[in-house]
């Protein structure tokens, strides 16, 4: 008896479907899982463990072994083999840890000869790592031919991506009023006495906070306020000058106004050490 | 039916959806979880989309050549049936395919409010022209396709508008959903805030980095893919036909559906490395993880499906040639043309990297293989698509002359000039490919892959251009005899008909598993449980899942269609079969349904 003519195709459809699933299923299988985000500030980490959280980073959420080999030439980007010990004389004045930094969150500063100028910033998305996935990364490429010293007061807090930035957050809407919120920072706050804001205060105790709005978000800065230990000294300042007593000295309406007004703080970095930077600024380097 | 399926999937999982938060970002959808869902609603989808929005861009065009040779003439007559047949099939998935695209939505809504809000403030108003749009095509397709016969003979040119119309608010559509999904992948970067909220222009976001491109190569597949799906039903009535004037017209029609489909595939990889160029341009991240990150396998896959592609179009033409008197004298050369078409194949679906074990790695000298991993990289990949595609179309000219013989003049000038084009192209072909393997890639990317590209669309150009005007009035060797190719010819249009499906789902796969955990690259990320994009393994499962569903409801529309044509068989039985079919004879089912 002939099978109809509908059997024989569909028969046929499938076994032709089937060879090319077949085929899919034998080769190598890669998913391509999201990143794990790695905090590592406030806890005591060995440089070996920097090292390996490094490595781990190079091959999976830094996503950096795609272009760049180790021990091999022919990748698209440099062969990072003896990069730790080589970091420190590719500009002079520059120390490894900082050159290293300096590639990764500023790839266009200096490009290697023969390379071209294709390496993304990886503090910003896609790739976005964060400050603490950034000192493990100083460490592993350190970790190549040089000596791994990097702390992680070398990694500016400004640097690396905010955990969980890039998530589809809606702009944040302070519900504070930044006018209120000046009155507060020159009046009942007293923040004028140590920080300088735009036009407002010129003293030198605290960091400047002229563009403290572009440089931090509201979460750290409400933490800074409220518990200014939490989020550690701003290098170049005396640690512990700052007092812990706002929270028990602002109403909640005051607290908001002043968040609101810094967040308006959006004037060009200033020179020198701004709020939330800490030691080895970028612009050290030449 | 599946809207009953889904909705009892529903019902069951009431009380658990019930107890969601209002302001969730993602829901679950039961037992199979909504990416899963979402995916194989959207891909069967895209696949009726591509049909309706493929098939009537070659219907329009051959309903003008029926037109141009007139009513009159019985090749005229037969096209414009041809036209209709395919219009009549493009006319039975419409409102399949409307109905796939309100599920698809309602998915989205349901499942993916954040990401659907989201979207849905930035492209709001294409939303709403979408659906006018939509209106306009349905409205405007009812009219080609019941004023048929209404809007025949002096007013012929009034239905031929309506087929141009059709297709331009088609073409419309497909741009402006293809706005959404290529935001998806290339967000306009300096129109992002610091949040991730959009601060750009409505015109920045659809005109975004990949928009152009991929509006360029859908178009292109489509009519590639409604080329095949066409020539596949053709295939599917010639295996049923009970007569032989039945064969002839379905082995007619295939060889027009083929015909069609091979055309537009020849260019299709130009369009697919503009695109490839063009996500490099946007972010090289992106561009080395499509290519050679963990999707580097697909490609090999992509190149095994193409390389099917190439060599059973070719196939079926040489088969084809069986049963035109003439062509025998071309025989000889078809083994050549295999030749350069499996080398190129064999090239083209060579990894560069292989994933191997230390022991496989230790005994190739590295990851590289030392010949094939040579073999592997773009400047090869790139010279053998070209040669593959010059030797396609040398098979189509073949095909085209078989029972030709040119009788001007300068007849033996104008082969000299094509063969002479032919070996120049590929020269340059293979020169350009070999020398790009000692320039900087920029070099290669930018200059040798577009002169390449160049020298082969030129060839076809040139050639084309000699062809036609050589063989006006050749003395013909004899009459296509139609109906009479063999029958695995026809298991052939069904392989290039799944085949290009089932590529249709892997380049889904491939354009939306590029964004990796990111629901927008680089500005939203995917924080579902689905986050994690799978293996190939995976992918190709619910693939092939997707394939079966989308061909089933194609076999069931089709038979619906079927149904309905078969009393008015009688009532047109004039509609002739092609030439060289002795006594046209009356339809034996599907071409008479005519209002």
């Amino acid at each position: 008896m002939a099978l109809p003519v509908g059997v024989k195709i569909s028969v046929f459809a499938l076994a032709v479907m089937g060879a090319y699933t077949y085929y899919a299923n034998s080769i190598p299988q890669v998913e391509s899982k999201p990143p794990e985000e790695l905090s590592l500030e406030g806890g005591t980490v060995t440089p070996q463990q920097l090292v390996t959280a490094g490595e781990k980073i190079f091959k999976e959420k830094g996503a950096c072994s795609t272009c760049h080999l180790i021990g091999r030439p022919g990748g698209r980007g440099p062969d990072l083999a003896g990069v730790g010990a080589r970091a420190a004389s590719r500009k002079p004045g520059t120390v490894a840890k900082a050159y290293l930094l300096e590639s990764m969150i500023q790839p266009g500063a200096f490009v290697v000869e023969g390379f071209p100028n294709i390496m993304p910033d990886v503090a910003k998305p896609p790739i976005s790592l964060n400050r603490s996935e950034l000192w493990a990364m100083v460490a592993f490429l350190e970790s190549q031919g040089g000596t791994v010293d990097v702390k992680l007061d070398d990694i500016p807090a400004t640097a690396g991506a905010q955990p969980g930035a890039a998530q589809a957050a809606p702009a944040l809407q302070l519900p504070g009023d930044p006018k209120a919120g000046q009155a507060v920072f020159t009046g009942k706050g007293i923040c004028i006495a140590c920080h300088k804001a735009g036009a407002l205060g010129a003293s030198p105790v605290g960091p400047d906070l002229s563009a403290i709005g572009q440089i931090q978000t509201p979460d750290y800065l409400m933490a800074k306020v409220l518990n200014p230990a939490s989020k550690g000294t701003v290098a170049g300042f005396p640690p512990g000058v700052m007092p812990p007593t706002f929270g028990q000295q602002l109403t909640a309406k005051e607290f908001t106004d002043l968040i609101a007004f810094l967040m308006t703080l959006k004037g060009g970095v200033p020179s020198g050490a701004a709020a939330g930077q800490a030691a080895q600024p970028p612009a050290a380097k030449p | 039916m599946v809207l009953l399926v889904v909705a009892g999937l529903g019902l069951l999982a009431g009380p658990a959806w019930a107890q969601e938060q209002k302001e969730a970002a993602y829901r679950a959808f039961p037992y199979v979880g909504s990416r899963l869902a979402l995916w194989v609603v959207a891909q069967i989808h895209l696949n009726f989309a591509a049909f309706i929005l493929g098939v009537p861009i070659f219907a329009v065009i051959i309903e003008f050549l029926g037109w141009k040779i007139g009513p009159d003439h019985e090749e005229g007559r037969r096209y414009d049936w041809l036209s209709h047949e395919f219009v009549k099939l493009t006319f039975a998935a419409f409102s399949t395919t409307a109905l796939l695209g309100g599920l698809l939505l309602f998915l989205l809504i349901t499942l993916y409010p954040k990401f659907w809000a989201y979207m849905s403030a930035i492209f709001a108003p294409t939303m709403w022209l979408y659906a006018a749009l939509f209106f306009l095509e349905t409205f405007t397709v009812y009219l080609w396709y019941y004023g048929w016969d209404w809007l025949s003979g002096s007013r012929k040119w009034i239905h031929l508008s309506l087929g141009v119309l059709s297709n331009l608010f088609g073409t419309a559509i497909l741009f402006v959903s293809n706005s959404w999904v290529t935001f998806m992948i290339s967000p306009p970067k300096g129109a992002i805030g610091q949040a991730g909220n959009f601060t750009g222009t409505l015109w920045q976001a659809v005109n975004n980095f990949t928009w152009m491109p991929i509006n360029i190569h859908r178009l292109i597949a489509n009519v590639v893919f409604g080329g095949t799906i066409a020539a596949a039903y053709a295939a599917f009535r010639f295996l049923g036909a009970r007569s032989h004037d039945d064969r002839a017209r379905y082995d007619w029609m295939g060889y027009i559906g083929n015909f069609v489909a091979v055309s537009a595939l020849m260019v299709l990889p130009f369009a697919g490395y503009w695109l490839g160029f063009e996500i490099y341009g946007f972010d090289q991240t992106l561009g080395i993880t499509m290519m050679g990150g963990f999707m580097s396998w697909l490609w090999i896959l992509q190149a095994i499906l193409i390389g099917v592609l190439f060599l059973g179009s070719n196939y079926y033409l040489w088969l084809g040639m069986e049963r035109i008197p003439g062509a025998e004298r071309y025989r000889p050369y078809i083994k050549y043309l295999l030749f350069v078409l499996t080398i190129g194949f064999m090239v083209w679906a060579t990894p560069r990297t292989l994933i191997a074990s230390l022991d496989e790695v230790r005994s190739m000298g590295g990851t590289h293989h030392k010949v094939l991993g040579l073999l592997g990289v773009m400047s090869a990949k790139n010279t053998a698509v070209n040669l593959m595609i010059l030797t396609t179309f040398l098979s189509y000219l073949l095909y085209r002359r078989a029972n030709k013989e040119a009788t001007a003049t300068w007849a033996r000038t104008g082969m000299a000039a094509q063969w002479a084009v032919f070996g120049l192209s590929g020269s340059v072909v293979l020169f350009l490919g070999v020398y790009g393997y000692f320039v900087e890639p920029i070099v290669r990317i930018r200059r040798f892959s577009p002169l390449q590209v160049a020298a082969v669309l030129i060839t076809i150009g040139i050639v084309m251009a000699i062809d036609i005007p050589m063989f006006k009035g050749a003395r013909s060797t004899g009459t296509i005899r139609w109906g009479t190719i063999a029958p695995r010819s026809q298991y052939i249009l069904i392989l290039l008909a799944v085949t290009f499906t089932w590529l249709m789902g892997l380049m889904g796969f491939a354009r939306s598993g590029l964004r990796q955990h990111w629901h927008i690259y680089g500005v939203m990320r995917d924080t579902s449980p689905d986050a994690v994009t799978p293996a190939l393994g995976y992918a190709a499962n619910i693939i092939t899942v997707t394939t079966i569903l989308f061909l089933g409801m194609v076999m069931f529309i089709f038979w619906l269609g079927a149904l309905g044509s078969r009393g008015h068989e009688e009532a047109h039985a004039e509609v002739v079969a092609p030439a060289g079919v002795p006594h046209p004879a009356p339809i034996g089912g599907g071409a008479g349904d005519r209002p």
